[in-house]
């Protein structure tokens, strides 16, 4: 196997006037697992994109194997052995697994796509995580009939498909279970051993450490260093990544007071996810919900909230209620951050001030007093700490973590007394979340009662009464207390009753 | 091993009808020819079969290059008046006295006018980023002012001996004959099966099922939307030869009131007007099911103020069945 | 630094482009073609030719209206079924009235009331049986067609009340006839409308993200029936004043509306993807049409050349405001 060497120094890119990498460097070499590392805005994916070929930079230097590169196209990187996976999936919904892997490299025989072997190659790739898939995922099978850590999967298959000199993990664990991750970290072990390069851009500080031999880091859309895995500390690197530390202080919260007013209450709720969901949560409490991704987490949140069919009991407020559209649960002033921003929470080319109004324009009248919904969305953007060039600025325009911000001020403006979170800390970076956290804080003190998922254990542990583990559609073990340990959260996570 | 939530489970029959939205078509197709001959004792022998068949010829070829537009997420409003244009040229060159040399080259020009036309449409896709919809709406305008431009008159004659080649069905023994049309439908379903094996079937679907991934996996996204337009000119053109072979003579608003038509018959033959999903064989069977419906109005025993509201009514139902059933599902779940 | 030089050195146009509303653009635009016109054809540029594009502009633009309403809401929404409901509208207020002024807003009620109905099931189609709009559109304009052989069997018997012709096309208030007046009106409407009710603001939500719009407790399947069935009662509208101009009726009065009220939204810059825009833009994009239309007939322009300058503008016009995103950053 030749050495293989990529470097990049000085890239520059900007959006339309916006700055989204200023000085981007980077040394990949075969048989490393680099790790990328940066708040959200400071430029991973921009760099990460000028590696494959999709984004353009304005200027700077790429190398490879000493001699000067410049990819013009996803295809020019490629065929210098560079594939990636995306974060944003890059699947195409109608066709099928095999069609998906092969597409653009397709085998073919006589000059024609020979289905019989890309379904032969397609099926030695799946066996890479043979026993980590449902059974119907086959070559055959469509992308749209796929859950999401299979998409996931199939994306990493597709990328690997390329037999590729170096590999990039763009967020790559995002959808997947402890178990298809320890696979992957076990391949990608392998890879490295055959001198593969690899660079791995994640937000799990946990993964890093697990696998990576250095990281490089990037704020502001500047690379600010690079360490040794073996010789940093997950500290030195969060204070890299941010300046001023302060990420998530731990304080173990006492139990809720059990004469407050329950706010929900919930009896055999199902879905075609959920199996029959029991649960309660009281004015003041911060309820907190676990377990592996995709065990029925989301469609529970959706189901209370009236966006998806449901059959069981629901009691809000004391009142027999069963929500058939968002608006009857917003009418009980039940609120739910979704958990994808872009395409659940808001409207992207609209303005900020129109994006926090949205779901309240009907309390201001007819005509629209717009005057009087502009003063309530500047408190609203004020008291969040908004980041914004005004009110009138496009949404897309805002950083991840003041988008989100955004999302949850359109809520905050109607003074919820249930709030519903699906994982709204996904892809935040590290300030915006300790601002987050102690929103949440602020929000249980004032008696608002709230129901939270996130996939990062550690928020479930620092910020939760009670934490509710769910499998397979249902709640499998209830957690507080001496008994809400991490360890605890994660066996029950794995369906493993202790 | 954990049990991740469950998948989206499908009846096979279900599956059959999503992967292959044109069976459902194939349905109504059949449906449709019964209902037909009925009405038309001698609708399936080879006179009036060869009649039929062949007037929807030109139809044919629009929804199959409109289906390539269509499959890689654009559409194409310009075929009609492409077809126009083109049969312009041949009737104007192809004179009674034309040699087989001179219609030879009749047909030349009229592909190079018409790829030349699917070019500017393409240009206009993707390289000045335009919206689909506007651009072949816009490109529509000068390609009719062509047409009139060329041929300001419906006027020209073909030599007989060409347009008797075609109009009639192929002797291929004393006792069996075939119309030429089927013989054209064969060729152009075998050329369809052959496009399945090939990598541009693959980029096609790929880049109208979703450009963005299509690009970063290294697909060309904009030379495949460029190549649809030329399609789907190239198959105007196509039409235009069959139409001028078919009556003899040219007209240059000949396309005028077949272009929406060609997107009906491809949605009819089950093609995703969104992208990523259809084929040519389902926008064959989606014109045979227009003709015939109007086939079987004209032998029905109605009034003639009557049939465009008959007419209108059975394509909007044939067009609103998919949707139905989707409602039905969704109520049951 | 590169970057920086690379950004100062972008065309003037695209920065004049990117500073002006498209629909300042548009009008500009409409102004600037109708001074050009006076030094090509001598005589064009007078007040009597402006008032009279104008009040050509104006059917035009009430007829766009609810076009502009569809093209926002979204989901590759169009609506072609507007030329057939333009003729209907006009046929049934011909045949209602008669000529009898009492007739008049009877008449209107009823044209309203069938163009909302038309349109909503125009709507249903598209809310609930999840049909494309170009589709079920396509499909309920030869049904109204249709419907309008069915009931007239050709006869078109009736007649137009006098008072139409004088009150909308004829000069009313100075020279400027009652159509603009009325035209204004509808601006002044429609931009309370989009700008000023839930509905409208609902609307521009609906047409970028209808799961985001959904889940912040917008309706969203009734706010596109109701959008489709605006559309259709505007356009039944717009045959009722149109018949005010040419006093009588046809079968294919309003077909050679359909595809310029789509153009005139485009080109005043509302976006065909949806969730951007305004009606300012679509009274602009009439304008535009109408002095290009008229300039060519002035011009005597033979109907080939007609059709050939007409596709070049619109393409023209299409490339300096109506590009797309680019794939490849």
């Amino acid at each position: 196997m030749t050495s293989f060497r990529l470097t990049v120094e000085k890239a520059v890119k900007t959006y339309g006037g916006v700055t989204a990498l200023a000085d981007g460097n980077l040394d990949v070499q075969a048989g490393t697992v680099t790790a990328l590392l940066g708040a959200n805005g400071s430029g991973k994916s921009t760099l990460s994109k000028i590696l494959t070929g999709v984004v353009s930079p304005n200027s700077g230097s790429i190398t490879l194997n000493g001699a000067p590169m410049r990819f013009a196209s996803p295809q020019a990187a490629r065929q210098a052995g560079i594939s990636a996976v995306y974060q944003e999936l890059s699947l195409i919904p109608d066709l099928t697994v095999a069609e998906n892997i092969w597409l653009a490299h397709e085998p073919l025989k006589n000059g024609f796509v020979s289905r019989t072997l890309m379904r032969q190659r397609t099926q030695s790739l799946l066996d890479l995580f043979a026993g980590l898939y449902n059974r119907h995922l086959t070559p055959d099978a469509l992308i749209t009939d796929l859950t999401p850590d299979e998409r996931q999967l199939v994306e990493i298959l597709k990328a690997l498909s390329f037999d590729p000199r170096l590999i990039i993990l763009d967020e790559a664990t995002a959808s997947l279970d402890g178990q298809q991750v320890n696979r992957l970290f076990e391949l990608v072990t392998q890879w490295k051993a055959n001198g593969m390069a690899i660079v791995m851009v994640s937000h799990r500080m946990e993964e890093i450490f697990r696998i990576a031999d250095k990281a490089s880091v990037l704020r502001n859309g500047r690379t600010v260093g690079e360490r040794v895995i073996a010789e940093t500390s997950e500290r030195e690197l969060v204070e890299l990544m941010i300046e001023g530390a302060g990420a998530l202080h731990r304080e173990r919260a006492p139990l809720v007071d059990p004469a407050n007013p329950v706010r929900l209450e919930v009896r055999g709720l199902k879905t075609s996810v959920l199996h029959g969901v029991d649960l309660t949560v009281r004015d003041g409490e911060l309820l907190g919900l676990g377990g592996l991704q995709g065990q029925g987490q989301s469609d529970l949140l959706m189901a209370l909230f009236g966006a998806i069919r449901s059959t069981g009991q629901m009691i809000v407020s004391g009142e027999a209620r069963h929500f058939r559209h968002p608006r009857q649960a917003m009418a009980a002033d039940v609120a739910l951050v979704p958990g994808d921003r872009g395409s659940e929470g808001l409207l992207l080319i609209r303005s900020i001030f129109e994006n926090l109004i949205l779901p309240s324009w009907g309390s201001y009248g007819t005509p629209i007093r717009v005057a009087r919904a502009r003063e309530k969305g500047a408190v609203i953007a004020e008291e969040l700490k908004m980041v914004m060039s005004s009110l009138d600025a496009p949404v897309n325009s805002l950083s991840g973590g003041n988008a989100q911000k955004v999302v949850i001020g359109k809520w905050l403006l109607r003074a919820p007394k249930l709030l519903l979170l699906n994982d709204p800390t996904k892809g935040i970076d590290v300030g915006a979340k300790a601002e987050f956290y102690s929103l949440l804080r602020q929000l249980r003190d004032r008696g608002t009662a709230i129901l939270f998922y996130s996939s990062d254990d550690d928020e479930l542990l620092g910020l939760c009464n009670r934490v509710l583990v769910m499998h397979d559609g249902r709640v499998s073990t209830e957690l507080f207390g001496d008994r809400l340990t991490h360890e605890q959260l994660v066996s029950a996570s794995m369906g493993t009753p202790s | 091993m954990t049990t991740i939530s469950a998948p989206k489970t499908r009846s096979p029959i279900g599956r059959t009808f999503s992967r292959n939205p044109f069976l459902l078509s194939l349905i109504l197709l059949i449906i449709m020819i019964v209902i037909n001959r009925a009405l038309q004792d001698n609708m399936l022998e080879i006179g009036p079969l060869n009649g039929t068949l062949r007037t929807m010829m030109p139809a044919i070829f629009l929804a199959i290059g409109q289906t390539f537009v269509v499959i890689a997420g654009g559409v194409d409003l310009s075929v009609g008046s492409i077809l126009s244009m083109t049969n312009a040229i041949l009737a104007v060159m192809i004179t009674q006295e034309a040699t087989a040399d001179q219609a030879l080259v009749a047909i030349l020009v009229a592909l190079a006018a018409g790829l030349g036309a699917g070019a500017l449409n393409g240009f206009g896709v993707t390289v000045l980023r335009l919206q689909p919809i506007v651009t072949t709406y816009a490109t529509s305008f000068i390609f009719a002012g062509i047409a009139l431009r060329i041929l300001p008159e419906p006027g020209g004659r073909l030599p007989r001996d060409l347009t008797s080649f075609y109009r009639n069905p192929l002797q291929l023994s004393e006792s069996f004959a075939i119309p030429l049309s089927l013989i054209l439908i064969t060729l152009l379903v075998i050329f369809w099966l052959v496009l399945s094996r090939t990598r541009f079937k693959q980029f096609l679907f790929a880049t109208g099922g979703n450009a963005d991934a299509a690009y970063t996996t290294g697909v060309r996204v904009s030379r495949v939307k460029f190549t649809t337009y030329l399609l789907s000119a190239l198959f105007a053109t196509l039409g235009a030869l069959a139409l001028t072979l078919g009556t003899g003579t040219g007209n240059p608003r000949a396309g005028e009131l077949m272009t929406l038509p060609s997107v009906v018959a491809v949605v009819l033959g089950g093609t995703r007007l969104a992208g990523g999903q259809g084929n040519i064989i389902g926008s064959i069977i989606g014109v045979l099911i227009l003709g015939l419906i109007g086939n079987i109005i004209s032998f029905g025993d109605l009034d003639s103020w009557v049939r465009p509201l008959v007419d209108a009514l059975i394509i909007i139902a044939a067009l609103a069945i998919p949707g139905v059933i989707g409602l039905v599902r969704r109520l049951n779940q | 630094m590169t970057a920086l030089t690379n950004k100062d050195s972008r065309s003037t146009l695209k920065r004049i482009q990117s500073r002006l509303p498209p629909p300042l653009v548009a009008l500009i635009l409409a102004v600037l073609l109708f001074l050009i016109g006076g030094l090509l054809a001598p005589g064009f540029a007078n007040v009597n030719q402006a008032v009279n594009i104008v009040r050509l502009a104006a059917f035009l633009g009430i007829i766009a209206a609810g076009q502009t309403l569809v093209i926002i809401s979204g989901g590759e929404g169009i609506d072609l079924s507007v030329g057939a409901l333009v003729t209907l509208g006009a046929i049934l207020t011909y045949r209602i009235t008669d000529g009898d002024e009492a007739l008049i807003l009877p008449a209107l009620g009823v044209i309203l009331l069938v163009g909302l109905l038309i349109g909503l099931l125009n709507g249903i189609g598209v809310a609930l049986l999840r049909m494309p709009p170009l589709v079920i559109t396509l499909g309920m304009a030869g049904v109204v067609t249709g419907l309008i052989y069915f009931v007239t069997r050709g006869q078109l018997i009736g007649d137009t009340p006098p008072a139409m012709g004088t009150l909308l096309s004829s000069a009313l208030i100075g020279p400027i006839p009652g159509v603009v007046i009325l035209w204004l009106l509808l601006g002044a409407g429609m931009w309370l409308l989009l700008e000023r009710t839930q509905y409208g603001k609902q609307l521009f939500a609906v047409g970028i993200n209808r799961t985001a719009a959904r889940l912040s407790g917008v309706r969203v399947n009734l706010v596109v029936m109701l959008t489709y069935g605006l559309s259709g009662m505007l356009a039944a509208f717009g045959g009722f004043v149109l018949l005010g101009f040419t006093q009588t009726v046809f079968l294919n009065l309003g077909q050679p509306f359909l595809f310029p009220s789509i153009a005139a939204v485009v080109v005043g810059g509302t976006v065909l993807a949806g969730g951007k825009g305004s009606y300012w833009g679509t009274i602009a994009g009439a304008l535009v049409l109408q002095v290009i239309n008229s300039l060519l007939l002035a011009l005597r322009v033979e109907e080939a050349f007609q059709l050939i300058i007409l596709g070049v503008i619109l393409l023209v016009l299409l490339t300096m405001y109506g590009r797309q995103r680019s794939v490849r950053q």
